[in-house]
């Protein structure tokens, strides 16, 4: 049986941290935000379209001098804010403004206008006032993403995708490893670790980037 | 000619907005100090076991020391990421294997003074409970607080967080207007008497300060937002120094006017006789509806300190377990709430252990559990705090980094002199605290502990420095750990694959 598609790396974050088996939010929006967030930074360092740069002890996020505007509208939309720093800003300040910025919302509405999330209202059961949200246009397309990370980790001798080795990682670092190795055999552990260290370094310093934000998260209680 | 200023970019207003000012940081390092458990919980007590009246010139000379060690300590966390942690500063000034070893002692002495209070809460609830004619003992109450502390804990923070600054403000105002109350109700004038340095020369005067360090705790929080704050340079230093000045206040004003009400030729006998000296002193005062207020405030209060310092103590286990120094399952987080969990659950788990533990031993809650326990982990900080500040001193002797004199030498040396000599007669002065003999184990015993303690953690450093050599580079970085061991490689251009 094949492997169900990926879609797209930002669009698969999406369904893993904002989605469980309730379709209730797996993860706080903060670090749903955040998770988003490294996902869509992961795209544009894997199209070159920004680089991440050390510079004395700080991971920068740069635009790549040969710039050429992306095709997709949620990735120029980030790549413009990149051109129109002055200074290299940290991977950091770009996690916390993209998950400041409501990138879930941006992303949602981007997978609605391609049919793969419906918006709907409902009215707020404490203020009554009426809220709107998103959910996937199918079922099975929901839990598609975790249901292939989950299948890949149970088959461990197969090479991952860098997409989805970078997936495995997002998922752990957002807190979410728990229902990832949820009955899989123990080594799956090791091979995701080995997965994830199989991955270039600037998509590694973005995971670790993650993870720091989401403990950070943890010590400051998210304010 | 003048150059016009230009405005921030999108990007910068939005990670703007999200910092924080002074006040904020204010309202964190306060709601994790609870004063009312302090007065009314630990200064009442304070007179009746120690017998002396110097307890307000106790709190101001802890509050002198801290203020010293903050002038170093803020300054040192312009320049290290992960400055919430007192292990975070020494791993940096003195190195990593101390760093270890500060971190399991100061894991214990967090742990202890988080469960001492489970003894007051008890009791106290017990009182409130007795006073609407309900009989349940301290450890049911204790029980039923700490079910409710443990699903606290492992909720949002922020839920809790405004909870705690409810309870701060109400209890505040509750103090002042008792304080305000005792002075104007003097029994023979302002008791100066009290403030005289003789007051402190008796034997109990180290375990009073090692109470009074205690009172203090919460007050190192700002640092922990130190890159969230809108100017790192000044709104830590502010934030730390107006919290150790703010609770200085409060506990000086409100421990003097507790020996100004009843006398000080009295006030210990009174403390001895009624361990709600505060509550009586405001039902006679203002009447007895009061008493009772005072009482339910003071359930409160202690609940609100005790959730305070289970998740301090949980962030620190969390940290500990993301660096790996601790067991890893330490460091993981609730996806949905953001919260530190296992490290919440454990802490529960083990305070627990230990209320059960003391009622079936049938040991005194007030005594043995709150008083012993948390005069312990008095001691645990006091010298974690102490090392702390020898960090400040080794890390600017390197290199001052453009700080000034004061900040970086001279006022961090006054802090360990100072805090050392507190510590001392901490140490020295333990026996009266427990009613036995000067020169008897018992009291050696806690120093011993700690001690240990602190041997096991240096060691298992020195094990992960040779074993384990990227877990050790993470030490002292807490949820940065992960960065640490991933930028000692090159990033370089991106892309490629």
């Amino acid at each position: 049986m094949p492997d169900v598609p990926s879609t797209r790396l930002v669009y698969d974050a999406l369904l893993v941290t904002s989605l469980d088996d309730a379709y209730k939010p797996a993860t706080g929006p903060r670090v749903t935000g955040l998770g988003i967030g490294a996902a869509l930074l992961a795209e544009l360092v894997l199209s070159q379209h920004v680089v991440v740069w050390a510079a004395k002890g700080v991971d920068l996020l740069c635009f790549d001098e040969r710039f050429r505007p992306p095709e997709d509208s949620l990735a120029l939309w980030l790549v413009e804010h990149v051109r129109a720093e002055r200074t290299a800003l940290g991977v950091r300040d770009w996690l916390e403004f993209l998950s400041a910025a409501d990138v879930y919302t941006k992303t949602a509405e981007h997978m609605a206008m391609l049919g793969l999330m419906v918006r709907h209202e409902y009215r707020s059961r404490w203020t009554r006032r009426v809220e709107h949200g998103y959910e996937p246009s199918d079922a099975l397309f929901a839990n598609a993403v975790f249901s292939r990370l989950r299948r890949q980790l149970s088959l461990a001798e197969r090479q991952t995708s860098v997409e989805d080795a970078y997936l495995l990682g997002l998922t752990a670092a957002v807190g979410l490893s728990k229902p990832l190795f949820y009955q899989l055999p123990p080594g799956v552990h090791v091979y995701a670790e080995k997965q994830r260290q199989s991955l270039p370094a600037p998509l590694r310093a973005l995971l670790a980037h993650l993870a720091a934000a989401v403990a950070d998260t943890a010590i400051t209680g998210g304010r | 000619m003048s150059t016009v200023p230009s405005a921030p970019s999108a990007v910068q207003a939005v990670l703007a907005r999200n910092k924080l000012g002074t006040f904020s940081l204010l309202h964190f390092s306060l709601t994790a100090a609870t004063p009312l458990t302090v007065i009314a919980g630990g200064v009442v007590v304070m007179f009746a076991l120690a017998g002396e009246i110097g307890i307000p010139l106790g709190y101001l000379i802890i509050a002198v020391c801290l203020w010293l060690f903050s002038v170093g300590y803020t300054t040192m966390s312009r320049h290290i990421t992960n400055a919430g942690a007192f292990y975070a500063f020494i791993a940096r000034g003195i190195g990593r294997v101390p760093g270890v070893a500060a971190a399991w002692v100061a894991a214990t002495a967090y742990c202890a003074m988080q469960i001492s209070l489970y003894g007051l809460l008890g009791l106290t609830a017990e009182s409130v409970l007795a006073r609407m004619g309900l009989d349940a003992s301290w450890w049911v109450c204790a029980l039923v607080a700490w079910l409710l502390i443990g699903l606290l804990g492992t909720r949002a923070v922020d839920i809790n967080a405004k909870v705690l600054a409810i309870l701060l403000a109400v209890e505040i105002a509750v103090i002042l207007l008792f304080s305000v109350s005792n002075f104007a109700n003097a029994a023979d004038g302002l008791p100066l008497a009290a403030m005289s340095p003789s007051t402190l020369g008796g034997e109990a005067a180290g375990a009073m300060l090692a109470l009074a360090v205690t009172g203090f705790i919460g007050f190192e929080s700002p640092t922990v937002y130190g890159e969230e704050a809108k100017d790192r340079r000044r709104t830590v230093a502010r934030a730390t120094l107006a919290t150790v000045g703010i609770l200085a206040f409060i506990y000086i004003a409100s421990s003097w006017s507790i020996i100004a009400a009843v006398g000080a030729d009295g006030v210990v006998d009174a403390a001895i006789a009624d361990p709600s000296l505060m509550f009586t002193l405001a039902g006679d005062q203002l009447g007895a509806p009061w008493a009772v207020i005072g009482e339910v405030m003071l359930l409160t209060s202690v609940t609100a300190a005790a959730l305070s310092f289970h998740n301090t103590t949980a962030r620190y286990l969390f940290a500990l377990g993301r660096e790996r120094v601790a067991p890893a399952w330490l460091g993981r987080t609730s996806p949905r709430t953001s919260s530190p969990v296992t490290a919440s659950l454990t802490q529960t788990v083990v305070s627990g252990a230990v209320i059960i533990a003391w009622a079936a031993l049938g040991l005194d809650p007030l005594v043995h559990l709150f008083y012993y326990m948390s005069t312990s982990a008095g001691i645990g900080l006091l010298a974690l705090i102490a090392t702390c500040a020898v960090a400040v001193i080794v890390y600017f002797a390197r290199d001052r980094r453009g700080e000034s004199l004061w900040a970086t030498r001279i006022a961090p040396v006054f802090a360990v002199v100072a805090l050392l000599w507190v510590l001392y007669l901490s140490v020295l002065h333990f026996h009266t605290l427990l009613g036995v003999e000067k020169g008897s184990t018992l009291p050696v015993l806690v120093p011993i502990l700690f001690a240990v303690l602190a041997l096991l953690g240096a060691g298992w450093g020195a094990y992960l420095k040779r074993g384990r050599p990227e877990v050790y580079a993470g030490i002292g970085h807490g949820a940065k750990a992960a960065l640490v061991t991933e930028t000692s490689e090159p990033v370089g251009v991106a892309g490629g694959r």
